[in-house]
């Protein structure tokens, strides 16, 4: 097996913020006469020699034809690798070795100048890749079909929607004959179809032969498309394996994280008219026990307390599931007889069961709100509750797959009959 | 397979070529689209400028000429002093103003700054054609001397490439490179023979303008062009010494360089 990417003890420092200025010196020379300490300053303005360990001591190789997906949070030092393998910076020591082209996607169209058509941008784009006029010739028609832009290719790109501008920049890379593609976060733009066929692009590169690097902070399509992670934390490797067990180690780590930052926060994201407010929301397992995460089939207690300044009649509580990307997946209100008292007053506690939840791997929130009888009028609307994650622990997620695909899992079976429709 | 290495991957000549080619392109488009005027502002620069010499030098200073007519004697000069001064403004800030590819794509970095250049040579050639209408209009014919023209313009572009890669590298680490360069590119107008002939230039003062490259050029090229005649030797022999020497010495400080722009810029 041969390796496309080789790092070895790289490191990584920057000077941090701007460089000093003469009203700088200046400026700290005039607190050292006076006796101040120049950190207060140096601090204010956010700068002066500190230096910042973009990474440290790096060391891992990618075999050609791999799909390796690099998560963490913001800062640990991912971009910084895209850059060192693209070549665009140098490492402070240590020895990074790329086999072949190497085409960054740091940042779609980057290269596009908005004065210029569509077509003119083609030829400089792939240039600024190292293709010839006669490698885009040929690959001319190509790129353009990918990115859907015949129609607009000799209008200038100052025209171009954000959308439009990205899939051209994507497409000028994809076909600059790349032995290496690095992706950071770029699929983010564009509208969801383009992120389809860009994900399916890229899948058919691994299936090449071709090497594909892919940060992003979403875990569902860097486990679609990666079966390697290397995870990077503080510009170290805190881990890297198969593309599932990480994954899942990530997630549950950062989950804890975000979940234990705001368990009873209720965000400030208020609406409705305040006769009612939510006062605080829980989560808990059905045996009681306060969580944050459960497993695809737990049963979820969602526990609120709430404060009535006046008597409300005949109030509906309403809890709801909703994916962040996507929206409701599901809602639920406190309408069946019995739910609720015909009037509150003063402080309360409302708790809603979610029985066996099917929900897929993911992180959710809770909308929570409180309305009128006839559920038009809300008293309380937190729209941004507390989060929870459903965690695939234990559920066979590793080999995620594409019928794998959506928010809920509900039972299914396949039956095979032979012979014509019936 | 190609095997790992810990060195850039060689653009080839070609591709090279032709990105230098595409960036000079979209330099020009850039700079000259959605202007009515167009590419006629790269020849109303120096014809206006030559318009002011010669009522400022020669009707109110009686500047001489050596006897050609000052409005063509100011003309051959500017031209290729706009060329090196337009060069190295847009040069020394190319890296900052291309920031957006330096810091996200690698591609060899020189190709920034020589676009600039390349798409002054554009206004160079336009404004070269209104030159000729001008030795028309004086009949001021082209003698075998001429033939050195090329040479001079060659020394140009190696000495504007030289002085605009060392800026735009300097401009990269130290932002005060660009006023430093703008301030003194007006000045070096004045101090180099455009406006009027190395002759007059007093003895004890000529070391000082043969110390700057371009002195060579303008009086050289203005000596095959405009008056048709040997250039000096001996101040074209230092210039050229002087250019050489620039140009190597700004090539390594850029190479050596160019691997941290992305960091600092």
């Amino acid at each position: 097996m041969s390796i496309a990417i080789q790092l070895e003890n790289v490191s990584k420092r920057y000077r941090a913020g701007r460089s000093r200025t003469v009203v700088d010196l200046v400026a700290s020379s005039l607190n050292d006469l006076r006796g101040k300490s120049a950190t207060v300053h140096s601090a204010n303005r956010g700068t002066v020699d500190a230096t910042i360990h973009a990474l440290r001591d790096v060391s891992f190789e990618v075999p050609t034809g791999a799909g390796l997906g690099i998560i963490g949070r913001n800062g640990a030092g991912k971009t910084t690798l895209l850059k060192l393998i693209s070549r665009v910076t140098w490492p402070t020591s240590g020895k990074v070795r790329v086999a072949g082209r190497a085409v960054s996607l740091i940042e779609l169209g980057a290269g596009f100048h908005p004065e210029l058509t569509g077509r003119e941008n083609v030829y400089l784009g792939a240039g600024l890749f190292g293709l010839t006029r006669t490698d885009i010739d040929r690959q001319f028609d190509a790129i353009v079909e990918f990115a859907d832009v015949a129609r607009l290719i000799d209008t200038p790109m100052k025209r171009y929607s954000s959308g439009l501008y990205a899939r051209l920049g994507f497409s000028v890379a994809m076909h600059s004959r790349p032995d290496i593609v690095l992706v950071d976060e770029v699929l983010a733009v564009g509208d969801a179809a383009f992120r389809r066929r860009a994900m399916e692009a890229l899948r058919q590169l691994i299936e090449q032969g071709k090497t594909v690097l892919f940060i992003s902070h979403d875990m569902w399509n860097v486990r679609r498309l990666c079966s390697q992670i290397l995870w990077m934390e503080d510009g170290r490797v805190r881990a890297s394996g198969p593309a599932g067990e990480i994954a899942e180690r990530y997630m549950s780590e950062v989950n804890v994280e975000a979940l234990s930052a705001n368990a009873t926060a209720l965000q400030s994201h208020r609406g409705g008219t305040g006769e009612v407010r939510f006062a605080s929301v829980e989560l808990h397992r059905a045996d009681g026990a306060a969580a944050g995460i459960f497993a695809p089939g737990d049963t979820v207690l969602v526990r609120a307390a709430y404060r009535a300044g006046v008597s409300v009649e005949r109030p509906v509580f309403q809890v709801a599931v909703v994916d962040v990307d996507t929206g409701i997946v599901v809602s639920t209100a406190s309408t069946a007889a019995g739910d609720v008292p015909a009037v509150i007053q003063g402080d309360g506690v409302i708790e809603c069961r979610l029985e066996r939840i099917p929900l897929r791997p993911r992180q959710y929130v809770l909308r929570l709100s409180i309305t009128d009888p006839f559920q038009l009028a809300s008293y309380d609307v937190v729209t941004a509750g507390p989060r929870f994650a459903v965690s695939g622990q234990g559920t066979g997620v590793d080999s995620l797959a594409d019928e794998q695909d959506g928010l809920v899992s509900i039972p299914f079976q396949f039956t095979h009959h032979d012979g014509d429709r019936a | 397979m190609a095997s790992l290495t810990d060195q850039p991957e060689r653009m080839s000549l070609a591709a090279y070529w032709e990105l230098l080619m595409n960036l000079t392109r979209r330099e020009i488009k850039g700079r000259y689209s959605q202007s009515f005027f167009g590419a006629g502002w790269a020849v109303a620069q120096p014809l206006a400028t030559m318009g002011v010499f010669t009522l400022v030098f020669a009707r109110l200073g009686q500047m001489p000429s050596d006897g050609a007519p000052y409005p063509l004697f100011a003309y051959a000069a500017l031209v290729p002093w706009f060329f090196f001064s337009n060069s190295v403004a847009s040069g020394t800030m190319s890296l900052i103003t291309y920031r957006n590819i330096v810091t996200k794509t690698y591609f060899p970095r020189e190709i920034v700054p020589l676009a600039q250049i390349g798409s002054r040579l554009v206004d160079l050639a336009a404004a070269s054609g209104l030159y000729v209408l001008l030795m028309i209009y004086y009949r001021v014919g082209l003698g075998p001397w001429g033939a050195l023209v090329p040479v001079f313009l060659l020394l140009l572009v190696l000495f504007t490439v030289g002085v605009a890669l060392a800026t735009s590298a300097m401009n990269v680490f130290y932002r005060d490179v660009n006023p430093v360069v703008q301030i003194g590119l007006q000045l070096w107008l004045y101090l180099t023979p455009v406006a009027y002939p190395l002759s007059v230039v007093p003895d004890q003062y000529r070391l000082f303008f043969l110390l700057n490259p371009l002195t060579g050029v303008v009086e050289g090229l203005r000596a095959v062009l405009v008056f048709g005649r040997e250039p000096e030797w001996a101040v074209v022999g230092i210039s050229s010494a002087l250019i050489a020497a620039i140009f190597v010495g700004a090539l390594v400080l850029f190479k050596r360089t160019d691997k941290y722009f992305a960091d600092v810029i």
